[in-house]
């Protein structure tokens, strides 16, 4: 073996000479973590609609004074997995907060936290139990046939499934880094889901823990998410605002409900195994789930370097559904970082309300004529209430997009 | 004998010490019945039945059987002293056989702590490598986890059955989790070796860096390349797979042996619930089926 003479000695020298730089550092850091940081995550107001056991429904006051300007509202559906938080983790980069900037009445459900008799709700039950609910309380109460619908990742999944089952509702669909055709070798999930054996892991488990899912997440890049990132928020311990933005990504992150059993039996096995959705065999209850009854217009929105979910796993969804106005939008980001990164910011939901209000007639003055009770009549909720089985976690994002998968 | 006593290692020495044992019990009971040591009964008692002694009655009177023995059966001394005598040679042969078999058993302890052994020196180098784990795998499953498979009896069978499980259970966890862990570690361990060769090329070139952090960012770009490659390879895929399965096994049969401890208690357990769970969702599912009904709480 060749002697490499490493320069040790230059190296422990120039970390000398920076002793009194990481001394100002260390004493900052120390003001930053033991002063009081801004940590709340889903600040923007909103109010508590409807709720149906564990499930609640989140209306997002209008900005401007004079009402929203688009007449159908935007109801916005979650994923099972972690919190829709995500979409309203911080000032200034809030999705739902832009969304409502840019004049669109929102909506967005909250799935909550699953117990052990949560157990037995399938797929089904969501989406044509509380999903179906939910649309339908927002039509009477806007006194519309239909309502736009915008789905996020697995939502996205169950919105394209309630849009082929209840067509006459859904006026506009947005599905965003939405997996939709599961036959691809190109993400890890994909990969890793086709040989396990969720009868099993149901029957053992009941609903799928929340921390056998972070376990799994951190799985996907462990080198990025278990250690460089730590190396990362102690490289800018003393910056405040980087503290703040990582301690809000790590609650986010790390606060996940358990999923339940059936629903995750039948996501694993029709979904990631079977890849029945866009083959038109799924089937919810008795009924089938047919893509070519999306008939409504669909926009596709996804992100170049999501591992999560590849492009390949979204982008043949517009050429299966039954729709003719299908637009495909590639955006240069990860799966989260989509939401939360200030480029796509820029981006995403300008384009979302853009392509709303093309479709969208006669905003205001559908507004002023069928709009809903004034705001403040349901209860008030400024603040997202802690969730029970959650943690404080140090850690933030400032921009880094590898807080999944190397997005 | 001779032969299973070198291989055995039993020694000769407890046949003379049973014989001397024997002979002076056969004194002691001969001067007890008034006899003298050489066996001549004296002049007093010839032709006669020996007298009982005194704690000879008292027996007798505690124990009305024994006395109903002695009047039935025409028992002598002279026969009861012939019986103890081969009581030594009883008493020999059973020490003798159980004597060799402990020896046997030792010889395959050894032999399989020797094996051990081996397998231990070969994998020096690699003491939390995969040979050490293999070994330790193998030799746990060919003589400890067969214990396991020793037949329940009596009336807790069940719950015996029920402990059996949830540990041969956890053991399988364990293995697979370790196994698990091993193959997780494996790009660290590559990641060095390539980082070695990478900083050899550097030092030859002449571009060795003053920076830490560049080494540092080096390392963690191989050793992401490295987790890329391991996390979508067969092996890892099988591993995920048996400890995804080994935890779900271990979970149910815990859960059965919680269960009973819980029941006990009168505590309900998830099973309970479950049943229960499952009761109140089909009776929603059927009222909420019919036209109009809606569990919802609109607040507007």
């Amino acid at each position: 073996m060749e002697f490499v003479k490493i320069p040790l000695d230059r190296i422990l020298q120039k970390m000398a000479d920076h002793a009194e730089k990481m001394q100002d550092r260390l004493h900052k850091a120390k003001d930053v973590l033991l002063g009081s940081l801004d940590t709340e995550i889903a600040t923007t107001p909103c109010e508590i609609l409807y709720e149906e056991d564990r499930v609640r429904l989140k209306h997002y006051y209008p900005q401007r004074s004079n009402g929203p300007t688009l007449k159908t509202p935007l109801l916005v559906v979650y994923a099972l997995i972690n919190r829709e938080t995500l979409l309203d983790l911080q000032p200034g980069r809030s999705v739902v907060q832009n969304l409502v900037k840019e004049g669109l009445d929102v909506y967005m459900i909250d799935w909550g936290y699953a117990t052990r008799k949560d157990r037995y709700l399938t797929i089904d039950d969501h989406v044509s139990g509380y999903m179906n609910n939910i649309v339908d309380f927002i039509r009477r109460r806007h006194r519309l046939p239909g309502i736009n619908l915008m789905g996020v990742c697995m939502g996205g999944t169950f919105s394209i499934m309630y849009a082929a089952l209840y067509p006459q509702k859904i006026k506009n669909l947005i599905t965003t880094v939405t997996p939709s055709n599961f036959d691809t070798d190109k993400g890890l999930l994909h990969i890793w889901t086709k040989g396990i054996d969720a009868d099993r892991i149901t029957e053992a488990y009941g609903n799928i823990p929340g921390d056998l899912m972070n376990i799994a997440f951190l799985l996907l890049n462990p080198a990025r998410l278990m250690i460089d990132k730590y190396v990362g928020f102690l490289e800018n311990v003393d910056n405040r605002s980087f503290v703040e933005n990582f301690v809000r990504m790590e609650r986010w992150i790390f606060d996940s409900p358990d999923i339940p059993g059936e629903t995750f039996r039948q996501f694993v096995k029709d979904c990631y195994q079977s890849n029945l959705l866009l083959q038109g065999k799924l089937k919810l209850g008795r009924r089938r789930v047919d893509p070519q009854k999306i008939t409504m217009p669909l926009l596709n929105i996804y992100g170049r370097y999501d591992h999560l979910v590849p492009p390949e796993a979204c982008e043949l969804l517009t050429q299966r559904v039954g729709s003719k106005d299908v637009e495909d939008v590639r955006i240069d980001t990860g799966h989260i970082g989509i939401y939360v990164s200030s480029k796509s910011q820029k981006e995403l939901t300008p384009k979302i309300a853009r392509w709303l209000r093309e479709r969208d007639k006669a905003a205001r003055a559908g507004w002023k004529k069928n709009g809903p009770a004034a705001p403040g009549t349901g209860r008030k909720v400024t603040r997202q209430t802690k969730p029970p089985s959650a943690v404080g976690q140090k850690g933030t994002v400032e921009g880094k997009e590898n807080t999944r998968a190397g997005d | 004998m001779k032969e299973d006593e070198q291989k055995t290692g039993s020694e000769p020495w407890s046949p003379a010490w049973f014989r001397a044992a024997a002979d002076f019990w056969e004194i002691m009971a001969k001067m007890a019945q008034g006899e003298s040591p050489s066996g001549k009964a004296s002049s007093s008692q010839e032709g006669a039945r020996p007298p009982i002694p005194e704690w000879g009655q008292s027996a007798l009177e505690k124990w009305p059987f024994l006395s109903f023995l002695m009047q039935t059966a025409p028992v002598s001394p002279d026969s009861l002293l012939q019986g103890m005598e081969t009581l030594p040679e009883v008493f020999l042969k059973m020490a003798r056989l159980g004597w060799e078999g402990y020896f046997h058993l030792q010889q395959q302890w050894l032999e399989q702590i020797d094996k051990v052994g081996q397998r231990v020196e070969a994998s020096k180098s690699d003491i939390f490598g995969q040979d050490t784990l293999k070994a330790w795998t193998e030799i746990y499953g060919q003589n400890f986890r067969q214990l396991l498979n020793l037949p329940q009896l009596g009336l807790n069978r069940v719950y015996q059955e029920k402990l059996t499980q949830a540990t041969g259970t956890y053991s399988r966890f364990q293995e697979a989790m370790a196994e698990f862990l091993q193959v997780l570690y494996l790009p660290v361990e590559t990641s060095l070796e390539v980082m070695k060769a990478r900083l050899e090329e550097l030092g030859r070139e002449g571009n060795l860096s003053d920076d830490f952090k560049d080494y540092y960012d080096m390392w963690i770009k191989i050793l992401e390349g490295h987790y890329m490659t391991l996390l979508k390879s067969p092996g890892y895929l099988d591993s995920l797979g048996n400890i995804l399965i080994a935890a779900a096994n271990f979970k149910v049969a815990r859960q059965e042996l919680m269960g009973d401890i819980l029941k006990s208690l009168q505590i309900p357990t998830y099973k309970d619930l479950d049943e229960l769970g499952k009761d109140l969702y089909r009776l929603k599912k059927k009222v909420f089926a019919r036209p109009g009904k809606k569990m919802e709480k609109p607040n507007d």
